[in-house]
């Protein structure tokens, strides 16, 4: 960390870093500046003017100057809400609305566009432009993930930034001149790459929006959890974001100095699909002699675990890649007490890895469920142990049986003796007993990232009803091994 | 205190009788006065755009409906009557209702809708009536909910005359 | 043979007439009450809501019958029929009209027995009626229907007094327990242009008795036995179905009864004023107009006065209606002796 300065924002001392722009040093003091240019993993540019302040340097009179091309010098006095200067963004404003379409309602955006709440704000409600609005594209699209109004394009340029900046591709420009100026693609090329949709992120108005996304939800009926990524094992944080307590319509990043900054891949970002798939297992599952399921409680089929369990020497634990540490504790416990080391499915390396973000390693948890004492075996060799030595196969976890592959849960062998913990249930003669668990978004815990950085996942809607905590299943199964079955005689 | 003079009563009064006969007069003569009340399932109330009953969604002229699901309505609405899904169009308007469903049995006909709705979408019509075998039947689906423009036309400029009023009220 | 048929034949007719008059009585009852308060009243079932009775009787029919805790099953049972009963009973003895003549046959007179004691019979048996509310109100093992009955049979035997004391006058005026020799006795001309009726011999009598037959009747203002603001139904709070149908019955067919006796006693039962020989068929209306407007005046009654308090209505019975009534037996005997 560099020196600080001290500097004053509307008479208060703050000691500001001068590395980055003076609306930083405002934001960090608390002090509402508004601003749709600047962002703060982008250069600032700008362009846009709304943030303008009033600054006094010494003794020469107050200027009004735009606050994120402003560097910080010391003994600077900064007044956010001096007359002229917010005058100056109210001027601004009105002309950033000059061509800027009145499609609030219609606009994704709404309720989470600056632009909006500033319009608000100042209550500006009729524009002084006798001059009709632009007419221009309402819906460009601009490759699989983003599609661009250029009405409500207001000309930031945070979108081309991003482009160059980040990722390091760019693709975006402003073409055109003056009031002619729109963001194309070259030869409007679909763009490209794994971070297309943090442009709908930056975007500081309904300019660019996901495909995924549009007209979707309203975005004040989205409940918003922060989370952690499950994409791979960088674990970025996030935001997931449920309809009415149910579907999962969004995943955003959050920003995360340490692990992801403000941004994510398009991997992790869309890889929402398995939680909201449908069928779901709720409650438990006991194989029926009549080659049948029976609905029972979690408590009951627990029993029956602990039965199967108790009869069967060999046993293997298999955990899921998105077991969380707290759970992998308590597998870790049951293992030792039934005497068995679990391990956990390690997915292949994909084909993302990339040196931004994603590590290539769809696996979140590796390094937490390393550290508890999980062999990470590939999903052949864990199936090739299955089929070989193992009686009894305990797979635990959300997702295990994708992990592994349904199809090769589906055809163990009728010989096993399986307990299936997953989020859906599959269609097995193997398995005994199917347990309900919930997913990432239902259930609260830890992942640790590939650099030790914890990642919290909490619950953003409720499990299907009848379904325990992973934990809570995994702690009565080992209290159940603890006591002798009912009625046993010696 | 106060003390309350009443009214020594005549002996007639308190013979009680000729007061009875009196009151029997006064019933009897009732008896031939026209009823005032109404037989109601043939003669409806009769409404008028004042009217705040059931709110209905507005088809405009072209056929389309002329609701852009921007939820605002489901924002104001108090008793959480109203769930609303949108979807893409190809329209010139973006976006409509894939789903609006007003549950009539939590709607308390207050009219927040109507003035929260920014495109003229809702309106309170002068449908009163409301019953159903089951509760599931009483949450009203898009398809129950439209009506066309000129089903609602009373109402529309009613509100907009009352806009209107406002507006030059505010400013003035 | 023959006279037992002609006794069945009378019978017939006039048992329903009596309950089908009972049952146009609840409609009138329902009909008037929405006249008077600018309602149409029931006008769904049939032309004028004409069949709503029968609806009515359809309901309850149908209606669940429920029989509480504790309640001892049989009198409970047994208090519904106790009330209905008698007063259909008393019908009996009341001439409707003089010999009927139809097709050539002489049916006799329009009554069904033709007792010399009448006017005993019906205060015997009317007294019997206040036994099924009072055995229903103790029945239910509800205190609301306990007291109801208690209330109802001490205002029963208040009035009964000061009724009989009435009717004991006209009888002296007469000198015969016959209420065809009551009527008969009320032919002719009083002053030269009334017709020769006991209401107008009678005044005092006449008001006594009419007010005497509310409360005998159960009726407003002296419902006390129902009084639903203090005691939820009274006697018959806990019953439902056709039990609850046979008290309301029980009830209309009293009042009918009652307005019955009250035209023979004051109002010249079925005599055509001024023409003495009048046919029967002339008589009948006569009689039926008489006892309607009593009918009416019950249904009046209700739907303008207010319901007395308890021991306002007891005040009245014992110290205003007994005295009046001893005074006026007494002067009727001093006009009869001199």
């Amino acid at each position: 960390m560099s020196d600080t300065v001290t500097i004053k924002v509307n008479g208060r001392e703050v000691e500001a870093d001068p590395t980055k722009p003076l609306i930083a040093a405002c934001h960090d003091s608390g002090e509402e500046v508004p601003h749709y240019c600047y962002h703060p993993g982008l250069s600032p540019v700008g362009s846009c003017r709304i943030c303008q302040v009033s600054v006094k340097v010494g003794e020469m009179p107050a200027r009004v100057v735009v606050a994120c091309r402003t560097p910080i010098t010391p003994g600077m006095e900064v007044d956010t809400e001096a007359p002229k200067a917010h005058d100056a963004r109210k001027e601004c404003l009105e002309f950033l609305l000059k061509n800027h379409p009145l499609d609030c309602p219609i606009c994704d955006k709404a309720g989470e566009c600056t632009l909006q709440d500033y319009s608000f704000d100042e209550g500006q409600g009729e524009g002084r432009s006798v001059e009709p609005r632009r007419k221009l594209d309402k819906r460009k699209d601009l490759g699989d993930v983003i599609v661009l109004d250029q009405e409500r394009c207001i000309l930031c340029s945070r979108c081309v930034r991003f482009m160059e900046e980040v990722p390091g591709t760019p693709q975006l420009c402003v073409s055109q001149r003056g009031s002619h100026s729109v963001i194309e693609t070259w030869q409007d090329r679909p763009l490209a790459g794994n971070y297309q949709g943090n442009l709908a992120d930056v975007c500081p108005v309904g300019a660019l929006t996901l495909k995924e996304f549009r007209f979707q939800a309203r975005v004040w009926n989205l409940h918003k959890v922060a989370s952690t990524c499950p994409g791979c094992s960088r674990g970025c944080s996030t935001t997931v974001e449920v309809l009415r307590k149910g579907e999962v319509k969004r995943v955003r990043p959050r920003e995360n100095a340490a692990v992801n900054g403000w941004w994510m891949c398009d991997e992790g970002r869309f890889g929402f699909d398995a939680v909201n798939r449908e069928g779901r297992l709720a409650g438990a599952l006991l194989r029926s002699t009549s080659r049948g399921w029976d609905a029972v409680d979690t408590a009951d089929a627990l029993e029956t675990a602990r039965d199967m369990l108790a009869v069967h020497g060999e046993v293997l634990l298999v955990g899921s890649p998105f077991l969380t540490v707290e759970e992998g504790k308590v597998l870790v416990g049951l293992g030792k007490t039934l005497g068995t080391r679990p391990v956990f499915v390690s997915p292949e390396p994909n084909e993302w890895a990339d040196d931004l973000l994603h590590t290539g390693d769809p696996s979140p948890n590796r390094k937490g469920l390393e550290d508890l004492g999980f062999d990470a075996l590939p999903a052949e060799e864990i199936l090739a142990r299955i089929s070989e030595g193992s009686e009894a196969v305990v797979l635990v976890g959300e997702r295990i049986a994708d992990s592994l592959g349904r199809d090769a849960v589906a055809g163990l062998g009728e010989h096993l003796r399986v307990i299936l913990m997953d989020t859906h249930p599959v269609d097995s003669r193997a398995i005994d007993v199917a347990i309900g668990v919930p997913n990432y978004v239902e259930r609260a815990g830890t992942w640790v990232n590939i650099d030790g950085h914890a990642g919290r996942i909490a619950p953003a809607r409720q499990a299907p009803a009848g379904t325990w905590n992973l934990e809570r299943s995994l702690d009565h199964l080992h209290t159940l091994l603890h006591t002798e079955p009912e009625g046993a005689t010696p | 205190m106060v003390i309350v003079q009443r009214k020594s009563l005549s002996l007639a009064e308190r013979l009680y009788l000729p007061e009875v006969l009196r009151g029997l007069s006064i019933t009897f003569k009732k008896i031939f006065q026209p009823a005032i009340t109404r037989q109601y399932p043939e003669e409806p109330l009769p409404t008028t755009e004042v009217t705040r009953g059931q709110p209905r969604l507005v088809v405009k002229d072209d056929g389309n409906i002329a609701c852009v699901s921007c939820g605002l309505c489901e924002a104001a609405c108090p008793a959480y009557a109203i769930t609303i899904d949108g979807q893409e169009t190809d329209r010139f308007i973006e976006r409509e209702p894939e789903r609006f469903d007003i549950d009539m049995l939590r709607c308390i006909l207050c009219g927040f809708c109507e003035e929260a709705c920014p495109k003229d979408a809702i309106f309170m019509s002068n449908e009163l009536e409301l019953a159903d075998y089951s509760r599931s039947g009483l949450v009203y689906d898009m398809e129950k909910l439209k009506r066309p423009a000129s089903a609602l036309k009373g109402r529309m400029d009613y509100i907009k005359r009352i806009n209107d009023r406002w507006q030059t009220s505010s400013s003035t | 043979m023959t006279d037992l048929i002609l006794l069945l034949i009378k019978a017939s007719v006039i048992y329903g007439g009596l309950l089908g008059c009972a049952a146009l009585m609840t409609l009138a009852e329902r009909k008037v009450s929405a006249w008077m308060q600018y309602r149409i009243g029931p006008n769904r079932v049939g032309p004028f809501g004409l069949l709503q009775p029968l609806a009515d009787g359809v309901k309850f029919i149908f209606k669940e019958d429920v029989t509480p805790d504790g309640a001892n099953p049989w009198m409970f049972r047994l208090a519904p029929l106790m009330a209905a009963v008698p007063a259909m009973m008393t019908v009996a003895v009341v001439p409707f009209a003089g010999d009927v003549t139809l097709f050539g046959y002489d049916f006799g007179p329009l009554s069904i027995a033709d007792l010399d004691i009448g006017i005993l019979f019906v205060l015997a048996i009317g007294g019997l009626g206040v036994y099924g509310v009072i055995l229903g109100g103790w029945a239910s093992n509800s205190k609301y229907s306990l007291l109801g009955g208690l209330r109802a049979s001490a205002q029963m035997i208040s009035y009964e007094l000061s009724l009989i004391l009435i009717v004991l006058s006209i009888v002296a005026m007469t000198g015969s327990l016959d209420l065809r020799e009551i009527v008969a006795a009320q032919t002719g001309t009083f002053l030269g242009v009334l017709p020769d009726w006991n209401v107008f011999q009678q005044p005092v009598a006449f008001v006594l008795f009419v007010i005497a037959t509310f409360a005998e009747t159960n009726r407003l203002p002296f419902d006390f036995a129902e009084c639903e603001p203090e005691l939820v139904g009274g006697f018959h709070t806990e019953y439902s179905s056709m039990k609850f149908a046979l008290f309301f019955l029980g009830e209309y067919c009293a009042m009918i009864v009652m307005a019955c006796l009250t035209t023979v006693l004051f109002l010249g039962g079925a005599e055509v004023p001024y023409w003495a020989d009048a046919p029967w068929f002339l008589q009948l209306p006569a009689f039926m107009v008489k006892a309607g407007f009593f009918c009416f005046l019950f249904i009046w009654v209700r739907w303008t006065l207010p319901r007395f308090r308890f021991d306002q209505l007891m005040h009245l019975g014992w110290k205003v209606f007994l005295p009046v009534a001893l005074v006026n037996l007494f002067l009727t005997g001093l006009l009869i002796s001199f």
